[in-house]
């Protein structure tokens, strides 16, 4: 027997997971050489451009959302992993404490600064920014310090009573000077050539200026200075430049059946607002024979307005009233992405940079396996 | 490297820290002499010196608790 092309419902069909009561079914992807006898489904670029395609969603500063559409999930993890741990950042890394007399220990005090994210010239964070090294030679390390590999931080805080009080203020804000400590108390000191690139607008400083890095009482003090280096997330979390990049299929909700009148109602709380909307049922649609409506003219009839909000709860399939007349699933080649930056670096460039690294990646195992074939 | 072995940079190349990154640590010297030791105490936190055998006592309040003071060095830590 002849192999006959699959047909367009056959191909949507390998396209959707079906998510059932119980269970997910159709979980892996079919479309690789071999699975179907007399089809070619061998990688072909041209093919992959006609059916790939990018659409935002967001694209604010520090919170992205877009979908890729036609691409596989080991593509789209990539990038995802890529994000979260490959793409670097300048973060605190060594403090040098001098002072530290209030009640929050060096070393948790030290972890703390470690997280904070900073911001500065874009400029002079990617392009002249360098990797900080530890030199192999220990006795060498204060010689490793350059204007391009390290920047800089000081924080000098002291608290004290405040005399201009009003009697029985209770508020230590208020009661004391300097009763808590906010990332916006750290202080830059450029050297060298960071004037050039981390000036006015571009200087190096916390995104979030009001975190709170300890509370203090009269008398108590903290006096350190700190180093920070570029880093990426897979040797640390404090160097992730992304606080979530993260995917989720696209989700499909199929009504099968007409949802009619009240069932329509509670049929569209089964979902998350905005996912479900209420039509009338045209004169058109009531007339055709066989398509369930019949005679429920001007009655509301449940449509699938916005998929993409559904968070797939599933919640329709624990009613009777909607068995078998609906069908859910999510498409296995569209990822929505939310990618959220800590602030060093915009969202979406985040993801450009991801897509830059696995081009780079890819490119250096090339000139890898020619090698070992040659 | 522990702590304590850490030197202050002295490298003075141009575009280097030369010394510039972690400021030098506090000069507490002269603060006490060998036979003097100071204390914080407990209940009003003042500063108490105490000679060698002295009783152990708060020279403000009279309070029995005495803290040690904080190292006058500084200590390095990875933000970690
Ligand atoms: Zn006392």
């Amino acid at each position: 027997m002849p192999h006959k092309p699959p047909t367009k419902e056959e191909l949507d069909r390998r396209k959707i997971i079906g998510i059932h009561e119980e269970t997910i079914t159709n979980v892996t992807s079919s479309d690789i050489p071999y699975h179907y006898p007399g089809e070619d489904h061998s990688w072909d670029i041209e093919k992959f451009r006609k059916g790939f395609s990018v659409e935002f969603h967001q694209n604010d500063p520090y919170e992205a959302s877009f979908s890729l559409i036609g691409c596989d999930a080991s593509i789209a993890n990539a990038f995802r992993r890529i994000m979260i741990a490959d793409i670097p950042t300048l973060a605190i890394e060594t403090v040098f404490i001098n002072n530290n007399t209030s009640v929050i220990q060096d070393e948790v005090l030290a972890h703390r600064l470690g997280l904070i994210p900073f911001k500065g010239g874009r400029e002079g964070l990617h392009n002249f920014l360098k990797w900080w090294r530890k030199p192999a030679d220990e006795s060498q390390i204060n010689s490793s310090y350059y204007d391009f590999n390290t920047v800089s931080l000081r924080l000098d805080v002291k608290c004290e009573h405040n005399e201009n009080a009003t009697p029985g203020e209770k508020d230590p804000t208020k009661l004391y000077k300097h009763a808590h400590v906010y990332a916006r108390d750290i202080e830059f000191c450029p050297v060298g050539r960071q004037e050039k690139y981390f000036s006015g607008a571009d200087a190096i400083a916390p995104v979030n200026p009001d975190i709170l890095i300890a509370k203090l009482r009269p008398g108590q003090e903290i006096s350190l200075s700190m180093h920070m280096h570029k880093g990426v997330g897979s040797d640390h979390a404090k160097f992730s430049p992304v606080a979530t990049a993260s995917y989720r299929l696209m989700p499909v909700i199929s009504i099968e059946r007409p949802i009619l009148g009240k069932d329509a109602e509670k049929f569209a709380r089964c979902f998350p607002p905005g996912v479900i909307g209420l039509e009338k049922v045209t004169k058109k649609e009531a007339a055709q024979k066989g398509s369930g409506y019949e005679g429920h003219e001007g009655e509301l009839k449940a449509v699938v307005v916005d998929p993409m909000r559904d968070t797939v709860s599933r919640e329709c399939l624990r009613h009777p009233e909607f068995k078998d007349k609906v069908k859910l699933g999510r498409r296995r080649d569209h990822f929505i992405f939310l990618v959220e930056s800590t602030g060093q670096w915009e969202s979406d460039a985040i993801f450009i940079e991801a897509v830059a690294h696995l081009k780079k990646k890819a490119k250096d195992l090339e000139k890898q396996v020619i090698n070992m074939v040659r | 490297m522990s702590r304590e072995q850490y030197q202050v940079p002295t490298n003075s190349w141009s575009g280097g820290f030369g010394g510039s990154g972690a400021p030098a640590p506090r000069d507490y010297a002269g603060d006490n002499n060998n036979t003097t030791m100071t204390y914080l105490c407990g209940d009003c936190a003042a500063r108490v010196p105490l000679e060698k055998g002295a009783p152990i006592r708060c020279n403000k309040c009279g309070a029995r608790v005495l803290y040690k003071e904080r190292t006058k060095r500084m200590v390095q830590f990875e933000a970690r």
